[in-house]
């Protein structure tokens, strides 16, 4: 039997799950024995096979086109798509902007910020990819496992690893569950 | 009583039970939020929805009476789905975004029972809209965002403090819990009692004095009694590392989690500078020195002075205390001024008139719940004993009228149907007043024909209008349980005669009666009773003396009390803190505070209650009954250790259970 192959990517997080999955410590090794680890943010493989994995999973919520597109491209080449902490989850932290809106939170951050000078602007590149509002990958790509936590337990990530490594689907429950 | 089935289990319940409740009963776990068990159920969250056989749609079960031969069902996958359903609802109404939430991760309902429900996303998002925050309270912070409108912290106000301050505005999705006509909650008429961030589910009510210093999985809960005052509230007394966190209000004990300002949050207040190492006065000068020799100087002073010490306690001490403080100074070492900082005032004429007559007239703050219509007459519960005019002010809008008798301003006029203000000093002529105007309308429960005093003459002395009085006289004899509720202001001011004319009104009126007492005194601290029941209800008489013990503990010291110490050559302080009296005292003893003391306390009702400690008392420092005990040691005196028999030794005002 081939090893299942796993690949990973963020989008609108602060890379702290990927921080709590390196976590897993020593275990990482053995999820490396029973599973192929292809492109991560933190492998040097950037992006998922175009041939397609079997397990891909997302940090962070999805705030602009760009995330859009790396969203879609990963949903169209794994077979379980995971949202991977609270971000991907639930839209998070930087859902918060929500509140607000997209152009009140551009113009809090690039112009009216205590540490600017009188030139600060919003950026307008048209190469810049579009601002949205803060969505939960599943408002974007339907999604197979939810795995909460801000950021998930490293026991928690090594769990569904190795679950999904060895061809289960976790059960998110009881001491595995948790929202932050 | 009454059967039913629940999940295949036959239950026997008492009628008017909700199925909820019979589920509560016999540990089958039905998941709700906006249910409480010390609340009117409310039916507002729906968690709760349970399949009854027949009946056409799932059911909440909070609000349906269980009735003979229903069959129910809890857990199937149709209800699992349905409770998913309304979770996912309720999460998508607001802002519910837990990693920024203070109660996340243990003392949040709504996020447990999501994870009950195993629910790892929310099938609907937020709607991203922003409610209204109120910071204004000094107590605690009003969070709508995070609200999910199970109104219980309403219920709490109305219920448990009777204050009716919180309310909702506007419908639907767009409801916000405000307070009062929409105020600022810090400029409201709350009370700052703290009942609805108790029963808070969520996160909306946050608690200032302990938010975000641990889960009450990171604490340690120690059941006690509040001593803020007479009523003996139980309270739970959640620590960490050494420190109250927050007191909450136990509902296993018979204020069923009401507390009060004082009692939730004044003592977190603590700013007086603690005490922790003996001190002795030295060329005029308080010198710190070792327990060793604090005791010798001690022990030498009083063995001189034997019967010339005039010895006070505080009745914030635990009963096994004051007993041994008693015991020490009258019994062994033969003094006659052995009192409370309380001297008496609050519970010696009525000590006195049930020594005399032989009984208990005093009933139980229970006959509150039920009573009808309220005498108040020299006290300002709403300073004083808060928790007791909770009891009233909850049963108002059940049409329950109160009657406050006060010369000065009292915190329960506005409350009040009907405001009496006599002269100063005439409770005594009120009663007679009102026992005339009875007996004149022809409204007397007993067979009296003519009253003691005249009417005219009893108007003419209390300068009460007779309309008022034969107002009050109606309110009071019409009722079915009337109750008086009188405090220190009546002893204050009266003679012994004021307790006899109250007893007459209440006999008059049905207060009391063979079946039911109907009076019952809020006396002074929390052990102001054990105090008269000790005997130690007498006036401080200082002069002559030699000595001056003053067991003040954790209490505040009064300027009457400092006054009194001016002449006494040597004075002792068994204190907590710094104050007015160490820098008086010419020795100083440190001593524990309430809560790192375990001890009885006997309420105004009689009802005895064990408290344990809380905290570990601070190096050097002693506990007021070791020390105690080590002085009567150290003077060859046996104390007597039956404190039991010592309160019970004289006639009590009220019946006590211990």
């Amino acid at each position: 039997m081939t090893k299942p192959k796993i690949s990973s990517d963020w989008m609108a997080g602060c890379s702290g799950c990927h921080m709590s999955l390196l976590d897993i410590d020593e275990r990482l090794l053995e999820i490396a024995e029973l599973a192929d680890i292809r492109a991560t943010p933190i492998t040097d493989l950037k992006e998922p096979d175009e041939s397609g994995v079997d397990v891909g999973i997302l940090e962070g919520g999805v705030n602009n086109s760009s995330n859009e597109e790396v969203a879609h491209r990963m949903r169209s080449r794994c077979k379980i798509l995971v949202a991977f902490g609270d971000c991907a989850v639930f839209g998070g932290v930087p859902a918060l902007r929500n509140m607000c809106g997209t152009q009140e939170a551009l113009q809090r951050a690039y112009v009216d910020i205590e540490s600017n000078d009188d030139s600060g602007k919003i950026p307008s590149d048209p190469e810049l990819a579009v601002m949205s509002n803060v969505r939960a990958l599943h408002e974007v790509v339907p999604v197979d496992l939810h795995v909460p936590g801000c950021p998930p337990d490293p026991d928690v990530i090594y769990y569904v690893l190795k679950e999904l490594a060895e061809g289960r689907m976790p059960e998110i429950k009881d001491e595995n569950l948790h929202w932050h | 009583m009454v059967n039913i089935t629940i999940n295949g289990k036959q239950i026997e319940v008492e009628d008017g039970t909700t199925v909820l409740n019979a589920a509560r009963q016999n540990d089958i776990k039905i998941p709700t939020l906006c249910d409480h068990p010390n609340l009117t159920p409310y039916g507002g969250c729906r968690l709760c929805v349970v399949e009854v056989k027949g009946m056409r749609v799932p059911i909440a079960s909070c609000t349906l009476p269980a009735s003979n031969g229903m069959v129910i069902e809890t857990e199937t996958d149709s209800l699992k789905k349905s409770r998913s359903t309304i979770l996912s609802l309720l999460f998508s109404e607001r802002n519910h975004f837990c990693p920024f939430c203070q109660v996340s991760g243990g003392d949040c309902e709504l996020q447990n029972s999501a994870y009950d429900e195993h629910m790892t996303h929310w099938e609907m998002q937020p709607q991203w809209t922003n409610f209204p925050v109120d910071t204004s309270h000094s107590r605690f912070i009003l969070d709508n965002n995070r609200c999910i409108l199970c109104r219980r912290c309403i219920r709490a106000c109305a219920e448990m403090s009777g204050n009716f301050t919180l309310g909702v505005e506007e419908r639907g999705s767009a409801t916000i819990v405000v307070a009062d006509s929409n105020v600022p909650l810090g400029e409201s008429t709350c009370v700052s009692c703290g009942s609805c961030v108790q029963v808070c589910p969520t996160g909306a009510l946050i608690d200032r004095s302990s938010a975000y210093l641990g889960h009450d999985k990171n604490m340690t809960v120690t059941r006690s009694v509040c001593r803020g005052c007479s009523l003996g509230c139980g309270i739970m007394i959640h620590t960490r590392d050494n420190r109250i966190v927050k007191i909450t209000g136990d509902y296993e004990n018979r204020n069923a989690g009401t507390l009060c300002e004082t009692g939730r949050y004044k003592t977190l207040d603590e700013k007086r500078v603690r005490l922790t190492t003996p001190m002795k006065r030295v060329a005029g000068q308080l010198t710190a020195t070792s327990w060793e020799n604090a005791l010798t100087t001690l022990a030498s002073n009083l063995t001189s002075n034997k019967n010339s010490i005039a010895a006070l306690a505080s009745t914030r001490l635990t009963v096994e205390s004051m007993a041994a403080f008693k015991s020490l100074f009258a019994d062994g070492l033969g003094n006659d001024v052995v009192t409370s900082i309380e001297e008496g005032r609050p519970t010696a004429l009525q000590a006195k008139y049930a020594e005399a007559n032989g009984e208990a007239i005093e009933g139980k703050l229970d006959t509150l719940r039920t009573s009808d219509c309220v005498l108040l007459i020299g006290a300002d519960l709403s300073e004083t004993h808060e928790v007791a005019s909770f009891y009233i002010k909850r049963n108002m809008p059940k049409g329950t009228r109160l009657i406050v008798v006060d010369p000065s301003e009292n915190g329960m006029d506005d409350l009040a149907n009907l405001n009496l203000k006599p002269k100063a000093g005439t409770d005594e002529a009120v009663f007679d007043a009102l026992e005339a105007a009875i007996v004149k309308e022809g409204l007397a429960r007993t067979d009296m024909k003519k009253s003691k005093v005249a009417l005219d003459v009893a108007l003419n002395a209390c300068g009460l209008a007779e309309e008022d009085v034969v107002d009050a006289a109606r309110m009071l004899a019409e009722a079915v349980a009337p109750v008086i509720v009188y405090g220190k202001g009546i002893s204050a001011f009266g003679g012994e005669a004021v307790m006899d004319a109250m007893v007459r009104v209440a006999k008059l009126t049905g207060a009391s009666d063979s079946e039911r007492r109907g009076i019952l005194s809020v006396k002074g601290e929390a052990n102001s009773l054990a105090a008269a029941q000790l005997k130690m209800d007498v006036p401080f008489e200082v002069k002559d003396r030699k000595v001056a013990y003053v067991a003040v503990g954790d209490d505040y010291v009064t300027k009457r009390l400092l006054k009194a110490l001016e002449d006494v050559p040597y004075v002792v302080a068994q204190a907590s803190y710094e104050s007015a009296l160490t820098d008086r005292a010419d020795l100083v003893l440190p001593v524990n505070i309430w809560a790192e003391e375990a001890g009885h306390a006997l309420n105004t009702e009689g009802r005895l209650q064990f408290a344990e400690a809380a905290l570990t008392r601070p190096e050097g420092v002693r506990s007021n009954f070791d020390l105690l005990n080590e002085v009567a040691k150290l003077l060859g005196v046996t104390l007597n250790e039956d404190w039991r028999t010592a309160l019970t030794a004289r006639t009590s005002v009220v019946e006590l259970e211990i």
